[in-house]
């Protein structure tokens, strides 16, 4: 009898420590993730909230007393519907988005692949194409500015006069407003593509070497071992680097301010240009953050549906 | 223990947020103004530099303490640190752009610290721009000046008549035929730079609004500022865009120059529209074949651009006193010859713009003193609209001289500008 008792406490204990363990572990997680919460609220949920509010309101830059901010509810947003330069900003996102994320992607993959190849001087190579990445935007829009000079000085029209054999005028580049967005999704994907190649390269390493050891067995050559091997195994890789890249050309802004400022006749107008361009050229507070509230929803529903197509496959324990 | 360890841990790693806002001592001893200014080409940047120098040095009453902000984003930065209250005492200004400030009760009226002499040695563009709703805001040592430069050997090889200055100009007929006739020479490509390179932005309102207003437009209606309708979409305005725009179909000048060089390095220009501040590379260029020319009469009258960079004191201001103090010597006669001798912009003050070198009498630029004192030069739109107002015009302009209707996107332009007055209720002046 007293067995049993002794026997039935100890279980109970166990139950109460194993709580207690579960409790403890529960208040460390959340004492170490504090700094990163406490950041992410600082800055960026509390300014979404005040972005939202903001939105509703004739917000000011220059706030005058005389004249406070009131609420004008969804004013912004009927505007912003009929609003020609946010069309175009938002169709040129999704212009250069639909462009610059398939080939960086294409272009990171095949880096990746010919720095994992056991070439001399790899590294070199390796740093050489990253370089562009640890360069400040500002600074490679303000060179790639000097190559795209419109007149057959420039470095790139002379270059395209040279393999054409002079068959190609020089090209006016960021003054045309068919060429410059083209143009300056050539900068971003020579600037950007070597930190896709990284992650890839990562990617590259982490596929089993026995995996092609069979399909080298089974009498597969190498385009057949790139497509079903190394594809499929790049899965995850592919849409991490996808899905960031989609949201870094939705950001599309630096190097459209150094280089255009969305001219000429708006070809290079971007939701970020037009939101900076409202908010603090033209002082309407209120109205940006109805751009920035409508630009967060179409970024959220673009990675949700790239999420969607493209399944994840999630390592079950 | 370690429960304790990893705690203060954390808290080392949250604390910096929380950290910040030390209390500043008092100290004694001088009056400590701060003065924001955007850092602009180099010789203005030395200038101010020495300048702030020597006045500290100069006494002990009042120290300042400079901050150079860049230029290309300081309209931003100030409007930043407008709505989060950390103006500094002194700061300066592009232009029209000080109204929004002054509308929103940022800056303070300076006409009880500006004396009598020295308001009438004022060049009366500097008056014009500085004053909103009755009062003077702020004070530049310098204005601009817009004229038309030309190629003396071209003019006279083509039998164009060169004026002698503000009083004869060219009227619309001499003007038109001044371009055939350059057109027709063989060494001109097109006949007027109207540098377009420098892009849609300010210089298109500065440099292009001045040939609505010399047809008898405007970009507003300014008795009172409240609509645009009938001025910039009016007759006169229509005609005087359709003008310009003929002027790019005809082949008079070019959408896209390939450079800033075609009329003082490869002279396949003959004439150029542009500002005081081409001076020192149009010398360079041309020489003795340089010359002036003022604006010409389009319709009644002609019409120039001025404005710059003032100074205003802010409301925020603890010792307004000592502020104006050092703003009263950047404004001695000296120290504004200092400036304009290093930067070549026009003096503001009429003392100083006596003992000038370009803009004096006989000097080679005097045609812009005499534009800016003798009532040719109109100020840009005095309302806080301006951000607007200059925007929705640039834009205008660039989809006129691409070939859009004149008159849809003037009125597009006049639809912009009224709403953003609607929506700010008329930008009531303030008592």
């Amino acid at each position: 009898m007293s067995d049993q008792t002794t026997q039935k406490g100890t279980v109970l204990k166990g139950r109460n420590t194993l709580q207690a363990h579960k409790k403890k572990e529960a208040v460390a997680a959340w004492l170490f993730s504090a700094p990163a919460l406490t950041l992410l609220l600082v800055f960026l949920i509390v300014p979404f909230i005040l972005a939202f509010y903001f939105s509703l309101t004739n917000q000011r830059l220059i706030p005058n007393p005389n004249l406070p901010t009131r609420i004008i509810g969804l004013t912004n947003y009927i505007r912003l519907l009929s609003d020609s330069t946010f069309h175009r900003a938002i169709l040129n996102n999704f212009y250069f988005a639909g462009v610059v994320v398939p080939v960086q992607t294409s272009f990171a993959l095949g880096l990746a692949m010919l720095v994992n190849k056991k070439l001399k001087f790899k590294n070199l190579f390796r740093t050489i194409y990253f370089s562009p990445v640890v360069t400040a935007m500002v600074v490679v829009a303000i060179v790639w500015g000097f190559l795209f000079n419109p007149t057959d000085r420039g470095f790139i029209n002379r270059l395209l006069q040279s393999i054409t054999f002079g068959n190609v005028q020089p090209l006016e580049w960021l003054h045309d407003p068919k060429l410059a967005l083209p143009a300056i999704m050539i900068l971003s994907i020579w600037q950007g593509v070597g930190f896709q190649m990284i992650i890839y390269l990562a990617g590259l390493q982490d596929i089993p070497n026995e995996l092609y050891e069979s399909a080298r067995v089974d009498g597969a050559n190498s385009w057949q071992q790139f497509f079903n091997v190394t594809i499929p195994q790049l899965r995850n890789t592919t849409i991490f680097v996808a899905i960031s890249t989609t949201i870094l050309a939705f950001k599309l802004f630096t190097q459209v301010w150094v280089l255009t400022q969305g001219g000429p006749m708006e070809s290079t107008m971007t939701t970020m240009v037009l939101l900076y361009r409202q908010g603090f050229r033209q002082l309407r507070v209120g109205y940006a953050s109805a751009i920035a509230v409508i630009f967060f929803l179409i970024v959220l529903a673009v990675s949700l549906i790239q999420k969607l197509i493209m399944k994840e496959e999630r390592a079950v324990s | 223990m370690r429960k304790l360890i990893c705690f203060f841990l954390m808290l080392l790693l949250i604390l910096p947020v929380f950290a910040g806002g030390k209390k500043e001592k008092a100290v004694e001893g001088p009056t400590v103004i701060k003065v924001w200014f955007h850092s602009g080409k180099g010789e203005e940047r030395e200038v101010l530099d020495a300048q702030v120098k020597e006045f500290n040095s100069m006494q002990n009453e009042v120290r300042v303490d400079p901050v150079r902000l860049p230029e290309g984003s300081y309209n931003e930065q100030v409007s930043a640190a407008t709505l989060s209250g950390d103006l500094p005492d002194l700061l300066d200004f592009d232009g029209p752009n000080l109204y929004n400030y002054a509308w929103a009760g940022h800056l303070i009226p300076l006409d009880p610290y500006i004396s009598e002499e020295l308001k009438n040695d004022l060049l009366p563009s500097i008056l014009q721009q500085g004053t909103y709703g009755g009062k003077i805001y702020a004070l530049g040592t310098f204005d601009s000046g817009l004229a038309i430069w030309g190629n003396r050997e071209y003019l006279e090889k083509a039998g164009v008549r060169i004026p002698n200055g503000i009083d004869d100009p060219w009227d619309f007929k001499e003007f038109k035929e001044a371009l055939e006739k350059l057109q027709a020479l063989p060494e001109t490509e097109y006949v007027i730079d109207f540098k377009l390179n420098y892009g849609q932005g300010e210089w298109y309102t500065y440099g292009f609004s001045p040939i609505i207003q010399s047809f008898g437009g405007d970009l507003i209606d300014r008795s009172d500022y409240q609509s645009a309708g009938g001025v910039l979409n009016g007759p006169e305005a229509v005609k005087a865009m359709e003008w310009f725009q003929s002027l790019f179909e005809e082949g008079y000048s070019i959408i896209r120059p390939p450079g800033d060089d075609d009329f003082y390095g490869k002279k396949i220009a003959a004439l150029s529209w542009v500002g005081h501040w081409m001076w020192q590379p149009h010398r360079n260029g041309l020489g003795d074949n340089l010359v002036l020319i003022p604006m010409p009469k389009l319709g009644d009258r002609a019409v120039t651009g001025m404005g710059s960079w003032c100074w205003g004191i802010t409301s925020q201001s603890k010792n307004p006193e000592a502020a104006w103090k050092f703003l009263s010597y950047l404004m001695q006669p000296s120290q504004i010859l200092f400036m304009t001798n290093a930067n070549g912009a026009v003096p503001s003050r009429k003392s100083a713009l006596a003992k000038s070198e370009l803009y004096g009498e006989g000097g080679p630029l005097q045609i812009f003193a005499d534009q800016l004192r003798g009532g040719v030069a109109v100020p840009r739109p005095i309302t806080p609209a301006y951000p607007t107002i200059t925007q929705a015009f640039a834009e205008a302009v660039q989809n006129i001289i691409t070939g859009g209707n004149v008159k849809e996107e003037l009125d597009k332009a006049v639809q912009k500008i009224d709403q953003d007055i609607k929506d700010n209720e008329g930008y009531p002046i303030p008592e």
